[in-house]
């Protein structure tokens, strides 16, 4: 016995590093490696009184991604070196998942809106080596659901076998940060419905729980919002390159059916030309050339927002926006202001000289007015990190700011006491590194170079350069792609697994996370996303996705 | 009339900027400014006799992509704006495509493989503005077929019609340089053969002339080779990760019946850590560690080419593969050979001390063996630009040599005489860019940054240092993607449509004024072919925001 035992005990210790099947990495887990496969019959019991449709569906699709998976394990040989395991396996034959005790019954859908830090997406999840039943505990139906997505990586295919070769499996698990997002630009690029639920459904997989939708732009409105529907009528790149009401409420319900709340952006009061094609009164150097003197893009516009119509407007679209989207959170953007524009502009400075305000006092009885609407809607505004480091605008306490211009500046925004959401292009811009997209300029590389590797956003210090009371300001982080250059073709290898590096590091939290340890389950999550129809890419040649360590910078 | 004549002229002068449907840019072209809508019943009429079956496929696949492309223009509006000028515009009925007098008639297949150099792809294409027959005229099918692809090109779809803005055309058209090709690495990671006829179809579309397969390497060996197959049965990546004999026959007659040859590389002696799988014996330093002592990258493993059992078995591996090939060119390739691996491997050293060669010596022996297999096939050799810069072998006058180190190399090649393919990586690899993918190196950024952008391709200089005795030695270009950050979920994004850059570098070479390519004048015609790539099924990427696509200029620098 003692020999056997000491080999148990080996394999659990060298087990925690060769748990290649689970993205993000548990925060508490062990592992043992005795085989077990699924038995025909198995089932997922929902031991819920009363439990809620969307529970069940993912109960139903967790069962079906099991059968269906059919992923083959990442080593030399694939699948058959574990046959003679396989065979002497013994059967699992059920999972039975139940809320604790006195916990409230709600749908995933409402606890996935929950204001962010009141969301709880902890549980517990235990697979017996014996064969006996499987448990999933939890505090909510997002745990359970949290701990289903989790249960649903742990099993690998072969020969018709559906089996882990690491049970016993012990996991209690929480994430580090409440926020752990992804941003698509809609605007630049459109991008079918279809291509927004593949991409919520691949972000459900790592445990993503916020779909930031950064739905418009100067390029493009393709959003119907009820009330202002000329601004999608005029600005969509064409009539069937928009987001209908229904689609916008499909996909929150099936954003939050997933444990994902979708927080909408709509950038104010810069990279808004568009709105001048139903509202040219509306908007400052619209579609003025050179583009590059009035704005960081082409096409420039801004809303002028010295005019009491625009604020009204504004904040009456806002108004309407937070109707169609229930979550607390709404962006009100605030990147990128071009202060030219303004300097250029007769009607803004007609306005200001009557008024004898500033431009940055006008823009603070913009923003006060806007951010009061969102109020008024119950929602907490977010802004990107100018709206506090470059202006001098009012804002209120529980605002949250994205910081994208660099990491660097996190720290000032803290200074300031704001809540943040890393968001900084030098770690976790998606879009960088391919190239300028300007045109007649054939020398130019991407304004944000290198491209950011998965490595680089993974080995990111959300607490940098933070005291520990500013690092309680850190809600967590996401990546972000805006789309000069994607469109339906590249959405999915430009974003997978890229993204879910981040998904990780704020899941688990920087102590948890290694480079070297991360790579096989990260092939891991991109082949199994490739099983389950996202575009995810290859990472390296298979030949190293096969052999874990083989291909390391010193091995 | 006089007003009318001087605004056609006036149209034909303004063209480049009219005309943004055709790439490459043929290399002579005059174009007007007049509607024409196709008919309802239009069709295509190959007056060759007898039209060979791949013409006739040629045809049927052309009139396909006329109904079913349903492009629309891109400019505000997407073609609402043409509709009443095409709604009074003449019909077209017809194509008639025909030989030159006293041309042979032969297959497209039997034109795309013959030796570089003596291929014809040279037509003429007329357009009338009236509705009277279109024309297509060459010297061989394979004229006709590149002529038949700039027409497919020509015409948008709006509300149920399929028109042209811009007729009358008169094209005569042939290619600058005879080597146009993409390379494709199916080692590092392996695509499916639907893959491979799909990147062939959108090769095609763009005048790309060969189609460069380095179809193995350390990584993987998935070509199943019939008198070898133990070394797919256990270099292969799976059972299923393979290209049997009929898969290559398949895309080889895929490939040559849209005019694109195929060059099958095997490279040699480097990149051979695979066939270890099935031959220890013949591979030096298989998978020593550290990997970076022995290897560019994992896993190291060489061909103990002092071995005179390695050079018989290479010989007799290419050439039993080669044979199975129309191509008139094989790669042996012969770039990163890595010394220390031989220098550590004691079978190599205890072979130079009995034989008493120095290695160079040994390489060049291996290579006279390998090539004259080849040669002895009739096939040219190909390698890389190490074997005529780094090494001391000797190579037949006739062997073509690929630089891809730099671009400053080609100017060393052609000072040795030898003809080249321009495929430097410093413009043309298309996998440059996307981060380092070694593991456990968190701050590995791409060996060959920055990211080739199309621009980047597009104003390369193939004649640059050249003299003008070397400048015949340049045969063409090509843009190359290896593979090891790429697979099927990514290969249309990383190649399209960046990889149209080259082929119209190589075909056009000069704008049609004689000017240099222009990248401002060639944006709205790449963001036209791409929206066609995507038409036709291939996830070519945006290179900009639509905004700026149906937009020409708007978003260019200093617009």
């Amino acid at each position: 016995m003692v020999p056997t035992l000491a080999f148990a005990c080996a394999a659990v210790l060298a087990s925690f590093s060769s748990v290649d099947a689970l993205w993000p990495l548990p925060t508490g887990l062990s592992v043992g490696s005795t085989a077990l496969r699924l038995s025909q019959s198995f089932d997922i019991t929902v031991d819920v009184q009363g439990a809620p449709d969307d529970l069940n569906a993912a109960v139903n699709r967790t069962k079906s991604q099991l059968w269906n998976d059919k992923l083959e394990r990442l080593v030399v040989g694939r699948g058959s070196v574990d046959a003679d395991a396989i065979s002497n396996a013994a059967e699992l034959t059920s999972l039975t998942i139940s809320l604790a005790d006195g916990a409230t019954v709600r749908s995933i859908s409402e606890e996935a809106i929950d204001a962010l830090e009141s969301r709880d997406d902890s549980y517990t999840l235990s697979i017996p080596e014996t064969g006996s039943g499987a448990v999933l505990k939890a505090n909510s139906t997002l745990g359970l659901f949290r701990g289903l997505t989790t249960f649903s990586q742990l099993f690998y295919y072969y020969n018709d076998n559906v089996y882990t070769i690491e049970a016993p499996i012990d996991i209690t698990d929480k994430p580090a940060y409440p926020y752990r997002g992804l941003m698509l630009d809609t605007s630049r690029n459109y991008f079918p419905v279809e291509d927004l639920e593949r991409t919520l459904d691949a972000m459900s997989w790592v445990k993503i729980n916020n779909f930031h939708w950064h739905v418009v732009d100067s390029q493009s409105f393709p959003l119907q919002i009820p009330g202002f529907t000329d601004l999608a009528e005029k600005g969509a790149y064409s009539s069937s390159m928009v987001y209908t009401p229904d689609d916008v409420s499909h996909l929150v319900s099936y954003a939050a059916e997933r444990g994902i709340d979708v927080i909408v952006e709509m950038d104010t009061p810069g990279h808004t030309a568009i709105v001048s094609e139903a509202h040219p009164e509306y908007v400052a150097c619209a579609g003025s050339a050179p583009w590059a003197s009035s704005a960081n893009e082409p096409p420039a516009g801004q809303l002028r927002f010295t005019e009491p119509a625009v604020v009204n407007f504004t904040a009456d679209v806002f108004t309407a926006l937070s109707k169609m989207f229930p979550s607390k959170l709404l962006s009100t953007g605030g990147d990128e202001l071009n202060i030219n524009c303004y300097d250029q502009d007769e009607v803004t400075q007609g306005t200001l000289n009557k008024t004898g305000k500033t431009l940055e006092q006008a823009l603070d009885s913009f923003t006060q007015a806007t951010h009061s609407a969102l109020a008024q809607a119950g929602k907490t505004p977010i802004v990107w990190e100018e709206m506090v480091l470059d202006h001098n605008v009012t804002l209120s306490n529980e605002t949250v700011i994205m910081v994208w211009i660099s990491s660097d500046n996190v720290a000032a925004v803290a200074k300031k006491g704001f809540k943040i959401v890393h968001s900084a292009s030098d770690y976790f811009y998606l879009d960088c590194g391919g190239g300028g997209w300007v045109g007649s300029s054939p020398s130019t590389n991407s304004w944000c170079d290198p491209f950011k590797t998965w490595q680089k956003s993974y080995t990111f210090d959300p607490t940098a350069n933070l005291t520990a009371e500013e690092s309680q300001l850190i809600l967590g982080g996401q990546h972000l792609l805006w789309t000069e250059q994607s469109g339906p073709e590249n959405l999915d290898p430009t974003v997978w697994p890229r993204a879910a590096s981040s998904a990780e590091l704020f899941w688990s939290g920087p102590a948890l996370t290694n480079v070297s340890s991360a790579l096989p389950r990260l092939h891991d999550v991109a082949y199994r996303m490739r099983q389950r129809g996202v575009k995810a890419i290859s990472l390296q040649p298979l030949w190293c996705a096969l052999r874990p360590g083989a291909c390391d910078v010193s091995a | 009339m006089v007003a009318l004549a001087s605004l056609l002229a006036l149209a034909v002068t303004l063209f480049p900027a009219g005309v943004q449907c055709l790439w490459p840019q043929p290399s002579s072209i005059a174009s007007g400014a007049t509607a024409l809508k196709l008919s309802p019943g239009f069709y295509i009429q190959p007056d060759v006799s007898p039209p060979p079956a791949d013409l006739l496929a040629a045809v049927a696949q052309t009139e396909l992509y006329l109904r079913t492309d349903n492009m629309q223009r891109l400019v505000l509006g997407r073609g609402a704006y043409d509709i009443s000028s095409v709604q009074s515009a003449k019909t077209l009925s017809s194509l008639v495509l025909s030989l030159e007098s006293g041309a042979t008639v032969e297959s497209i297949s039997t034109e795309a493989v013959k030796a570089l150099g003596s291929r014809s792809e040279g037509y003429t294409l007329t357009v009338p503005a009236n509705g009277s027959a279109a024309t297509l005229k060459a010297n061989s099918t394979l004229g006709l077929y590149r002529g038949l692809t700039t027409f497919s090109q020509m015409w948008y779809e709006y509300d149920g019609q399929i028109y042209t803005i811009s007729a009358p055309y008169d094209i005569a058209d042939s290619p600058a340089y005879p080597y146009r090709g993409f390379m494709l690495d199916t080692a590092r990671n392996y695509f499916p053969v639907t893959d491979i006829y799909r990147t062939l179809d959108a090769m095609s579309w763009v005048k790309i002339n060969t189609f460069h397969w380095h179809i193995t390497d350390s990584q993987s060996w998935p070509l199943i080779v019939s008198q070898y197959p133990e070394l797919a049965q256990y270099g292969a990546y799976s059972s299923a990760d393979v290209y049997t004999p009929t898969d290559i026959q398949n895309i080889v007659s895929y490939a040559a019946a849209r005019g694109i040859d195929v060059l099958l590389e095997i490279d040699t002696p480097g990149h051979t850590a695979s066939i270890a799988d099935a031959h220890p014996e013949y591979v030096a330093c298989n998978q020593a560690t550290p990997w970076s002592t022995f290897a560019n990258e994992p896993p190291a493993g060489q061909l103990r080419f002092t071995d005179p059992a390695v050079r018989n078995f290479t010989a007799s591996l290419l050439s039993s593969v080669a044979k199975t090939l129309p191509s008139s060119m094989f790669s042996t390739g012969g770039d990163e050979l890595n010394i220390n691996c031989y220098t550590y491997d004691n079978q190599t050293q205890a072979e130079l001390n009995s034989t008493g060669l120095t290695l160079e010596e040994s390489l060049s022996v291996f290579t006279q063996t390998t090539h004259g297999a080849l040669i002895a096939e009739g096939k040219t050799p190909v390698v890389w630009e190490e074997m005529v810069l780094d090494h001391n072998v000797t190579l037949a006058n006739d062997t073509i040599v690929m630089v891809w180190i730099s671009s400053a190399d080609a100017a060393s090649v052609a000072d040795k005489g030898f003809r080249l393919v321009q495929a430097p990586s410093d413009y043309f690899y298309l996998d440059c860019g996307g981060g380092g993918w070694v593991g456990d190196y968190p701050a590995g950024d791409s060996w060959c940054d920055p990211f080739k952008t199309w621009q980047r391709a597009y104003t390369y200089d193939p004649l640059a240092n050249l003299t003008a005795t070397q400048i015949p030695l340049v045969l063409g270009g090509e843009q190359l993607l290896w593979t090891e950050q790429s697979s099927p979920t990514n290969l249309d994004p990383i190649v399209w449509p960046r990889a149209a850059a080259s082929a119209e570098v190589f075909w056009t070479a000069t704008s049609p004024g004689g000017g240099a390519l222009n990248v401002t004048e060639a944006l709205p015609r790449l963001h036209d072919i791409r929206f066609r790539m995507v038409q036709r099924g291939v996830n070519a990427i945006v290179l900009q925001p639509l905004w700026c696509a149906l937009r020409p200029d708007a978003c260019d620098l200093n617009a």
